[in-house]
């Protein structure tokens, strides 16, 4: 028994270096428009898991988190394009761009609490989408931009689906141990303490604004990087897909359904959302949206709190039928 | 847990490639559609577009491709407008085997996906690409039938300078601020600078939107004699809906691209659509015929008995589309994407579409727009003059 | 001077209309704590109620507002009744999150049942214009402002003058003790998603007069209807037609001095000014931005 408790911390680590494992031996196994498939898979664990930062652990929505996607995105586009910097370079200084201006914004806006914050997330987002979209000399306007990467002017080889898949699986890695250490840290604890009682956190001594701001500052940071991977996988890019409201929802809702405020939850959201609405997609071409809808539906109100969630309270109070648990939230 | 999930995603999807379009008796086409999203109603004429061209191939025993007759079986996918899923979507068709594919709808899409096809070394005919943008990076692996996006206006333009009396003087272009529409713009007053007309200086709306008052209170004003929208339908529809609203009332007419041909334009104005002028990639009027569907009119009335409506350019460029590559595996006599590549680019036939025949950078170049007018609720094509069905009124707010 | 006058005058129309297309979303918002990702469909579908019994009998919209009220009131209260009421008590993104399923549900329903082809109630006067001096005032759209106002002051004078109304509030603000007063809160929650539905409804019907629709055009109203509930500040009634006229108003006079499509960003700047110092919207009341229940 004290063996077993000894090597208990080690589980997360072991059981996430044996699910990379699986991730790279999986990539043998695949061909390349399943490669793109799963890769897309990555990607949103990636971004599921940064906005689960904020959003999930401090209760902080951010609806506007595909700004930092979009910037990431529209910096490579435009270093690659005009300053002709290679695209490791870029996606360095996108990712840190991406975190300044969420410093930046995070100054003002998180002052602002629950739908308010959110709302005023959404309206940077959307009026940095406008920017972009007024500027076309730099960014191409309306028509996208495309990235150089044939002929004299490609700065970087382009990666492949290989190197993509690569590329985002080490996003998606870095998401997890970030979303870990957060978890396991001071700062994890303050996050929450703020989710619970934001002045008591503060009374309590946590200098808020100061843990909230650099917590969005991340999240930003993992998005852009995200965002400049996307731009450069993607070749042209537009501000309508850069900017989509629908690629922060779909963080939102894949960090709900898995589990909101874990590490695990993300990542089991993504991955179970991504895949689900892939298959329907592919097998049920002319109505995959509704059943998709269906589905959510079904899931929220069989497990309001997230999979992980009602996993977790289901081992510990023994307690595992769905019914008893749709009781306890139902008015 | 994440394990099994992820060899569930490889146990379902990952049947092995089937080793090549066209194994047995079939010629396997990929087709990724935005059957849901923005682009839905586009979408579908697009896919029945390529429905009739598949039951029309198929209905004479399929392709002879290399002594064999090879039945056309089309797959669809939902790329839901998003020009990411397009692209991802003809890396699945290349898994599949699947190395010839039909384009999605829309400029963003196409272009998209062309990057993948060049990259995939499959081949793709573009049947609703438009904006010249894709035809300027070198591709050699996608063929578009449809005249590119600066001919939209610019063909308004020019019937308006060749037909119209009295001749007006000013145009203002009002414009979509997506690519597609701002080469549409661009091209025409291009061309309008060069007929000798004053142009002034356009006014940009939202791509999309479905209020325009902004811009046609500011043009007011300067009172222009043409007004030529760079629009999609709604935008257009908008257009002359405020236009009335509003008061806005050029002494010579309005010209809208590409919403005046579609049916809903006519339908949704009523009387206000009566005289607007539009261009459009085909009309029923168009010279040519090919062995599977005939001539523009027997095409006309085959879209009705399958569909019941009347047939639109998006559903004759995707037939047309899907025809150009059915006849180059025919004369390739191969389904081999290399093949079919070569015989795309040494095509030269005639059709229901008209001429089809590729320049060096995939476009179509025989290809003109046609210009229709909307007379007694129907679009008819007032210009060029030797396809018109009716003449041209002008000028087209009097009444 | 001339063009100014037009442009406040449309700016003014059309916020009356944001207004009215908004204040369901507001309401559902206030009282229940409900971010309802499915208004634009609802107000779609009112459209398309609109359409369709304008087309089926020849009613005129803005009799045939009243059905689409009807049938959107119906299905409001049944959905928060036997679904929504099911997951009331979870966090609030699972409310968000169920809305947004529902979202998906009755776009894809429309766009299998109607088509995504774009479509417009159609009758003789919407279009016309009544001539003041040198401004044109479109005669549908000042039918609608007309609509957006009444509705406004009859739900003030339900929530501060009806026992329905004034139970619906007092759910909305603390509903333990509402439901120890007797107030049957299932009850209540469904009659106020229902209220808000059939409002939706008949902005639908008034946008198929005064414009275009088709099913893709939901999710821009839900945006929008997001962007003037918080402009306008929750738990007053008057909140969204306030916020509405607001962004008629600023695109309006931003699409006559800004050049290109930078009115666009135009609103949203606003927005988040607005948020950033005054976080409870224009006439919003504090208790409503201090309320966190994530």
């Amino acid at each position: 028994m004290a063996a077993a408790a000894r090597w208990k911390p080690l589980v997360p680590w072991v059981s996430g270096v044996l699910l990379l494992l699986a991730a790279l031996g999986l990539q043998s196994q695949l061909y390349s428009g399943q490669e793109r498939t799963v890769t897309a898979i990555f990607m949103f664990v990636a971004l599921a898991q940064a906005w689960n930062l904020l959003g999930g652990y401090a209760g902080y929505a951010s609806f506007g988190q595909v700004v930092f996607f979009g910037i990431g995105g529209y910096f490579t586009a435009v270093a690659m394009t005009h300053w002709h910097l290679s695209f490791w370079t870029c996606l360095v200084l996108g990712g840190v761009v991406a975190a300044l201006f969420g410093a930046l914004i995070g100054m003002p806006l998180l002052r602002l609490r629950g739908h308010y914050f959110a709302i005023a997330t959404l309206g940077v987002a959307e009026g940095i989408r406008e920017v972009v979209t007024n500027l076309p000399g730099l960014t191409g306007g309306g028509a996208g931009i495309t990235l150089p990467t044939v002929g004299d002017q490609a700065t970087t080889a382009y990666l492949g689906n290989d190197g993509f898949y690569l590329l985002f699986l080490a996003l998606a890695a870095l998401a997890v141990l970030v979303s870990g250490l957060v978890a396991g840290s001071r700062a994890g604890y303050a996050l929450r303490a703020i989710h619970q009682d934001e002045q008591a956190a503060a009374a309590m001594g946590v200098n808020t604004t100061r843990i909230k701001v650099l917590t969005f500052a991340l999240s930003g940071l993992i998005t852009g990087l995200v965002g400049a991977t996307y731009a450069f996988q993607q070749v042209t890019i537009f501000p309508e897909r850069l900017f989509d409201v629908d690629i922060t929802v779909l963080m939102v809702v894949m960090v709900v359904i898995g589990g909101s405020g874990t590490v695990l939850g993300p990542l089991v959201g993504a991955v179970i959302l991504q895949f689900l609405s892939e298959y329907l997609r592919q097998n049920y071409t002319s109505y995959h949206i509704f059943l998709l809808g269906a589905i959510i539906i079904v899931a929220v109100v069989l497990l309001p709190q997230g999979a992980v969630n009602y996993l977790r309270d289901a081992r510990r109070t023994g307690e595992y039928s769905l019914l008893a648990n749709v009781r306890r939230y139902r008015l | 847990m994440a394990c099994s999930l992820a060899l569930a995603a490889c146990g379902s999807k990952g049947e092995a490639p089937s080793g090549g379009s066209g194994t047995g008796d079939t010629l396997a086409i990929g087709a990724s559609l935005s059957l849901t999203g923005a682009l839905a109603r586009e979408g579908k004429l697009t896919q029945e577009g390529y429905q009739l061209c598949q039951d029309k191939v198929n209905a004479q025993g399929g392709v002879p491709v290399g002594g064999k007759k090879l039945k056309l079986a089309i797959e669809y996918q939902d790329d839901t407008s998003k020009p990411d899923t397009a692209a991802q979507l003809v890396d699945q068709f290349n898994d599949k085997g699947v190395k010839l594919i039909l384009a999605s709808y829309g400029s963003a899409n196409t272009e998209a996906q062309a990057a993948v096809i060049e990259r995939n070394g499959q081949v793709m005919v573009d049947s609703a690409g438009a904006d010249n943008k894709i035809f300027s990076k070198g591709y050699k692996r996608t063929f578009a039938v449809l005249s590119p996006a600066t001919e939209y206006a610019s063909s308004i333009v020019k019937s308006i300078a060749e037909l119209a009396q009295p001749k007006p003087k000013s145009v203002v272009f009002l414009s979509a601020d997506d690519g597609f529409s701002k080469t549409v713009t661009e091209g025409g007053m291009k061309t309008a600078q060069e007929q000798g007309f004053t142009v002034m200086s356009p006014q940009y709306f939202k791509s999309g939107t479905s209020d325009v008052s902004s811009s046609l209170i500011k043009v007011k004003g300067q009172r222009p004699d043409v007004i030529i929208g760079s629009v999609h339908l709604v935008e257009g529809i908008a257009i002359v809906k405020q236009a009335k609203e509003l008061g806005v009332v050029p002494a010579g007419g309005f010209g809208e691209t590409v919403a005046p041909p579609t049916p809903d334009f006519a339908k949704t104005l009523g009387a206000q659509a009566e005289n607007v002028l539009g261009s459009s990639q085909w009309t029923p009027s168009t010279k040519g015929e090919d062995k599977y569907f005939g001539n523009a009119q027997q095409y006309t009335s085959d879209i009705r008995a399958k569909f019941g409506h009347d047939a639109e350019y998006h559903d004759a460029e995707a037939s047309a589309a899907c025809l150009a590559l059915t006849l180059a595996a025919e004369s390739a006599g191969s389904t081999s994407p290399d093949k079919v590549r070569d015989a795309l680019a040494a095509l030269d036939t005639a059709s229901f579409f008209g001429k089809i025949k590729f320049d060096p950078t995939g476009q179509n170049v025989y290809k003109p727009m046609s210009v229709i007018q909307i007379q007694k609720g129907k679009a008819v094509t007032v210009w060029p003059k030797d396809a018109a069905e009716a003449s041209f009124i002008w000028p087209g707010t009097a009444s | 001077m001339t063009s100014f006058l037009q442009a406040t005058l449309y700016g003014l129309l059309q916020g009356g209309l944001l207004g009215l297309i908004a204040v369901g979303f507001s309401l559902v918002w206030g009282v229940m704590n409900i971010v309802n990702l499915a208004h634009g469909a609802f107000v779609v579908l009112g459209a398309y109620v609109g359409w369709q019994v304008n087309d089926w009998i020849g009613l005129d919209p803005f009799l045939g507002m009243f059905v689409a009220a009807a049938v959107l009131f119906g299905l409001g209260y049944a959905l928060q009744r036997w679904l929504i009421n099911l997951v009331v008590n979870g966090p609030v993104f699972i409310t968000l999150l169920l809305t947004f399923g529902l979202d998906l549900m009755i776009v894809q329903a429309m766009n299998i049942a109607f088509s995504a082809d774009y479509r417009s109630i159609p009758t003789s006067y919407a279009g016309d214009s009544l001539h003041l001096g040198g401004i044109r005032v479109p005669l549908g759209r000042l039918l609608a402002f007309g609509v957006s106002v009444v509705v406004t002051l009859a739900l003030v004078a339900l929530v501060n003058r009806t026992r329905t109304g004034l139970s619906i509030m007092a759910t909305g603000m603390d509903r333990a003790a509402a439901r120890l007063m007797g107030i049957r809160a299932r009850h209540v929650y469904a009659l106020t998603f229902g209220i808000a539905a059939g409002l939706a409804g008949m902005a639908g019907t008034m946008i198929g007069t005064v414009g275009t629709f088709n099913p893709a055009a939901a999710s821009g109203y839900t945006l929008l209807s997001f962007v003037i509930a918080v402009l306008g500040g929750l738990g007053n009634m008057y909140g969204a037609l306030i916020g509405g006229l607001v962004i008629g108003l600023v695109e309006a006079w931003a699409g006559q001095y800004l050049p290109g499509t930078w009115i666009n960003a135009l609103a949203f700047l606003v927005l988040v000014v607005v948020l950033i110092v005054r976080p409870s919207g224009l006439v919003g009341r504090a208790y409503y931005a201090a309320r966190l229940e994530v």
